[in-house]
Formats: structure tokens, sequence, C-alpha cells
């Protein structure tokens, strides 16, 4: 039965993160019982078991047992989310700001660049984040058009799979579960780490 | 037909001139219907594009009036709730909940159907039913103008306003609006409806068939939209809350540059969601070891495109003596030999496996009608095979056939060359150069 899945293991292998909106064929295979253990069977000898964020029910692979390279591994993994998670932070809280969304950025919306960039280059203060942003290590642009900058950020989004780019032609991105996953982790930290920072609205008399 | 008496009469000149006058003024709502509509948009009709005389039909018909002498006229609220009905306009859409009125007054009116009816009154009787029936329908389509206002909200998802505080608040108000309503029709008591429609085939079917079935019908289409707008709050909330967790979180970042946190990775217990492994990417190559795969390599060679063989195979030095032809046509020819060459060998893979011996050049020149000249044939065959990059070339097996040039000279000449294709594990290649 795992010979179907060849494809599916190889994503997961690579590191992907696999939710509802960027592979649903896949998305909808692992949420059967028989499926998922029979990969986790599969990969148990690859000290690999199929794990699931708990809030956004993303699936990726995470290790089975935590050896010392295990625990090295996901250190410094995790040290480099931290320093990545400021600039993508900032990266959703602009882009709910500039195209005047409801709510923060999550799986399944989707963001026309072109929309993105009159939007920013309409608004100073805008530009001002914009030029900081991409500035940031995580995205690393040297341009110094609105444009090249918001290009340069979309494609170090889409290489670490926060985006995908339905059509390789055109220039409209879709966010992924991974986006969702960023969020959980935002969550658990605060948590862990006691964070005075709430999510609660400021109360309205109304509500 | 019995002669109509006083009172029916007056029934029926009143019915006249107010079909007349009902008439006129509707038409009159038509004739303004624009200035009427741009005073529902900006809350104030625009006086001067209308006469003074016009201005007065309009007062009279109860469809304008001035609040206040220093303010303009403006739309009788019952004329703003048909525009806002009649365009779904959801910010001004009026929800009557009210219900005790419409009960007490159907109260009264089967009081007084059954009286006409005791006096033999038909006609007047007839009437009263016609109320009464006018009545019911009422109060059905308040309900359902109700919840048909709620499902449009509730389906474009609160669109009408544009931030999400806003779609919060104007939920909070469609709920307590569902709450008026079912408590409306809480005031509703089936048993005294029963009462009411005891022993009369009409207000039995009026009263409880028609109305109870439509209102059963409508408490539970209001539960649905509770239960609906009940989960679209709870998403409205997540969404604020996650909006709200990423801002302070990104403001407490910003105001703590060198924040750290815990070693997750060296808990006893590795938190899941950081348990992210690192990537493996499974490389592999074709391996000739097995039957199975062998067949697999063997088609993956028969697919593949030939651009991409050409790309792969560097020419050797002899391949290059023989193509370096400046003339054009020549070129083409030298091309058409290539290719020809190539289809060759990739039928010298197909081959493999269904016939013992090689296949010989000059014959496959023959079946496949090339005329190339045997020698050209032969020596680009040699070319070619050359060029082949080494792991391919060994693949092949190349079997000169040679014949001395004369029993007194060791120059050998080649006759022909016979070609097989022998994975690596089958034997080495017999002859290489």
């Amino acid at each position: 039965m795992i010979e179907q899945y060849g494809p599916l293991v190889e994503r997961l292998l690579s590191g992907a993160f696999i939710c509802p909106f960027s592979d649903p064929d896949n998305y909808r295979r692992l949420q059967n019982d028989e499926v998922r253990q029979a990969l986790d069977e599969y990969l148990r000898p690859l000290n690999r078991r199929l794990a699931q964020s708990q809030g956004s029910g993303v699936y990726f692979l995470g290790y089975l047992t935590f050896d010392e390279q295990a625990r090295d591994v996901l250190k410094s993994q995790f040290s480099q989310t931290l320093q990545s998670l400021m600039p993508l932070l900032e990266w959703m809280l602009m882009v709910q700001e500039a195209l005047g969304r409801d709510g923060a950025l999550t799986a399944g919306d989707s963001i026309k660049l072109q929309e993105f960039v009159l939007k920013t280059e309409d608004n100073q203060s805008l530009r001002h984040r914009l030029q900081l942003l991409a500035n940031d290590r995580f995205f690393n642009s040297q341009a110094d058009s609105v444009d090249a900058q918001v290009k340069q950020i979309f494609k170090r989004l889409r290489e670490h799979g926060y985006v995908r780019q339905p059509h390789a032609e055109r220039q409209y991105f879709e966010v992924t579960g991974k986006v969702d996953y960023l969020v959980d982790l935002v969550r658990f930290i605060r948590d862990e780490e006691n964070l005075p920072v709430s999510d609660e609205a400021e109360q309205e008399a109304l509500l | 037909m019995v002669s109509a008496t006083q009172p029916e009469f007056r029934e029926q000149q009143l019915t006249s001139s107010m079909l007349a006058l009902g008439t006129e003024r509707l038409a009159l709502i038509g004739k303004h219907s624009s200035l009427l509509m741009q005073a529902y948009l900006q809350g104030e009709l625009a006086e001067s594009q209308l006469s003074d005389r016009a201005i007065r039909k309009l007062v009279q018909a109860n469809l304008i009036y001035q609040p206040d002498e220093s303010r303009g006229f403006i739309l009788r609220p019952q004329l703003a709730d048909l525009i806002a009905s009649m365009v779904t306009d959801e910010n001004r859409r009026h929800i009557n909940a009210d219900v005790a009125d419409k009960l007490e007054t159907i109260r009264l009116r089967v009081k007084t159907y059954r009286d006409a009816q005791q006096r033999g009154d038909t006609t007047k009787a007839q009437f009263q039913l016609q109320l009464l029936t006018g009545l019911v329908h009422d109060l059905g389509g308040q309900f359902g103008e109700a919840i048909d206002s709620l499902w449009h909200r509730l389906n474009s998802n609160f669109g009408f306003v544009a931030s999400l505080a806003d779609k919060i608040r104007e939920n909070h108000r469609a709920q307590q609006q569902i709450g008026r309503l079912l408590d409306g029709l809480n005031y509703v008591d089936f048993a005294e409806l029963i009462a009411l429609g005891e022993g009369d085939v009409h207000l039995r079917k009026l009263l409880v068939s028609q109305l109870q079935r439509q209102l059963n019908a409508h408490h539970s289409s209001l539960l649905e939209v509770q239960r609906r707008l009940v989960q679209l709050m709870g998403r409205y909330r997540e969404q604020q809350a996650r909006s709200v967790l990423l801002t302070n979180m990104a403001s407490f970042l910003r105001e703590h540059s060198n924040f750290q946190v815990g070693d997750y990775a060296w808990r006893s217990q590795v938190p899941e969601l950081i348990n992210q492994a690192q990537p493996i990417v499974p490389a592999a190559a074709i391996s000739l070891d097995q039957h199975a795969a062998v067949e697999v390599a063997t088609g993956l060679m028969a697919n593949m495109p030939r651009p991409a063989l050409n790309k792969e195979s560097v020419p050797s030095e002899q391949a290059e003596r023989v193509a370096t032809v400046a003339n054009q046509e020549v070129e083409a020819r030298q091309q058409a030999l290539k290719a020809d060459v190539e289809a060759l060998l990739l039928h010298v893979v197909d081959q493999q496996g269904k016939q013992q011996a090689g296949v010989s050049a000059l014959q496959y020149r023959r079946e496949k009608n090339l005329n190339w000249d045997a020698e050209v044939w032969l020596l680009q065959i040699l070319g070619e095979y050359q060029s082949l990059p080494p792991q391919q070339r060994h693949l092949f097996s190349l079997r000169r056939d040679e014949q001395r040039a004369h029993p007194f000279n060791d120059l050998l000449l080649i006759a022909d060359l016979e070609l097989s294709f022998q994975p690596a594990s089958q034997g080495q290649a017999q002859s290489l150069t």
C-alpha cells in the first residue's frame, strides 16, 4: 500500500508541510488512519514519524526518538525559525494592513503582488516599513524599488513554503498552512515563556 | 345576487376611491424614483429639482416629511424601509419583531367575523375573513422578511461593513434580533389559535394549518440562522484573537530584541510543535543488477528525448572531424546522419533480449532504406559510439567485422559493425577499441 504514497513520502521527507490548501489530495490521504500508520511504519527506520500541529492541522515529519544529533538539529532549526519570526510577523501585519484585510493572514488567503506593491507605493509609512523588512537578513534584498523588494520577499517566502505560486508566470500567491503553523508557534512560545502578549481585543462595552 | 345594501355600497365606494388614490400615489414614487432614491442614499431630498407642487404631493402621500424647519425633506421611515428591503440594504433593513399587536388584531377580527356569521351577514363575514387572511399572511411575511434579511447578511459574511470589529458588532446585533423574533414567536399560543378556529373550516384552515405550519417553519429557520451566526461569530473572534496576538507578539519582539526562549530541544519531552525533522532528499540512480530495473532502464532510454541525448554526448575528436564541414547543406545532411545513428542505438537498446546476435549496421541500413554510403555510415557509427559518455558506451558492445585489405597487407578494412546492448552486469563489453 505504501508504494502509491511515494510522492507524498518524498514531499514529507523533503521537509514540506502538507496542508489542505497547498496539497489537498495528499492532505486528504493523510486524514486516513491507515495511511498514517503505514507511513509511520515506513518512516520508522529513518527515525521519522508523521507529526501534526494541533492548532492548524498541518502535517510534517518529526523525529521518532531524540538522539543527540536529532536534538542538535531541532535546536538549530528552532533558533533559525525564531530569527525569522520577527520578519515573518511583520510581513503578515504589513499585508493585512496594506490590503485592508479583516484579520491576520491565514491559509488559503490569496495575495496579488501588484495590489500589494501599489498599496505600499502609495503609503509613505508602509514604504518605509517595507524597506526595513526587505533589508532583514531573512529576506535579504539589496533592491531599492518597491517592486523588486516585494518580489524578493515573496520569492523567499515561497522557498520557505509560507506561500505558493499556483502559476509560475503569474504574480499571484496563496498562503499555505505553514503560516498557520507559525501562529501556533507564536501562541506556544507565548504560553511557554509566559509572555505578556494578549490575544484579547480591547473590551468593548457592547460585547 | 342580492342588491347592495347601504353600508355595503359605501364600502364599495370607499374601495374604489382608495384604488384611485393608491394608484396615483404609487405612480408618484415611480415618477420621482431617481430623486427619492438619491434622498434615500444622501439623507435629504434635493428640493431644488422639484416644483413646490410636486413636493406638496409627496408630502400628502406620506412619502416625505420635514422633521423641523432647519432641515430639508427626508423620506418617511415606511418608504425607507420599503427601499431597504427592495435593494437588500442590510445596513438599514428594518426587522419587525412585534407580534403581540398583530395577535391582538387577529383575535379582534375573529370576533367580528363570528358576530357577522351569527347575524347571517355573509358579505361582512367574507370581508372580515379576507382581512384576517391578509393579517395571517402579514405575520408570516414579517418573519419571512426578517429571516431573509438574516440569511442575506450571513451569506454575504456581513460584507456591507468593512472592519472585523464592525462585523462582530453586526453579528451581535443580528443575534439580538433573532432573540426578539424567537420571543415574538413564543407569544403565539397554538392552543389559543385552535380554540379560535374551532367549529369553522375557514378559520381552522387559516389559523391552524396555515399559520401554524408557517410559524413552525420560521421557527426552525431562525434556530438554524442562529446556529450559523454563533458559528461565524466564533470564527470572527478567532480571527480577531489571531490578529491581536500577532500584533502584540510583534511589538513584544520589537521591544525585546534579545529575547531568548528555553531550550525546548533538550527537554525530556520535546514539544510536538518544534519536532520538525531535517529534510532528507532521497537520491536514487538506476541500478542494473535486477532484471526489472534493466527493463525500466531500457524503457527510460528508449523514451529519452533526443535533444537531451545530444546535449549529453560530448562529441569526440573523431566525430568532430567528420562533422567539421562548412557547407550548410552538408551540415544538414550531417545532422540527419547523426540522428539516424542515434535511432540505430535506440533500436539496439530495444532489441536487447529479443534476439541473440547483435544488430548489423549494414543490415539495419538496408532495412530502414537509409541511403548513406556504407563507409560514411560505418564511420559515423564509430564516431558516435566513441563520443558517448563512458558509462553509456559501456552499455553497448560493438564488434567489428574486419577483413585484411590484402593477403600481404595487414591493413584491416571494416566490412560491417555489429552492435548489441549489454548492461554492465552481464559481462564486459566485448570489443572496446
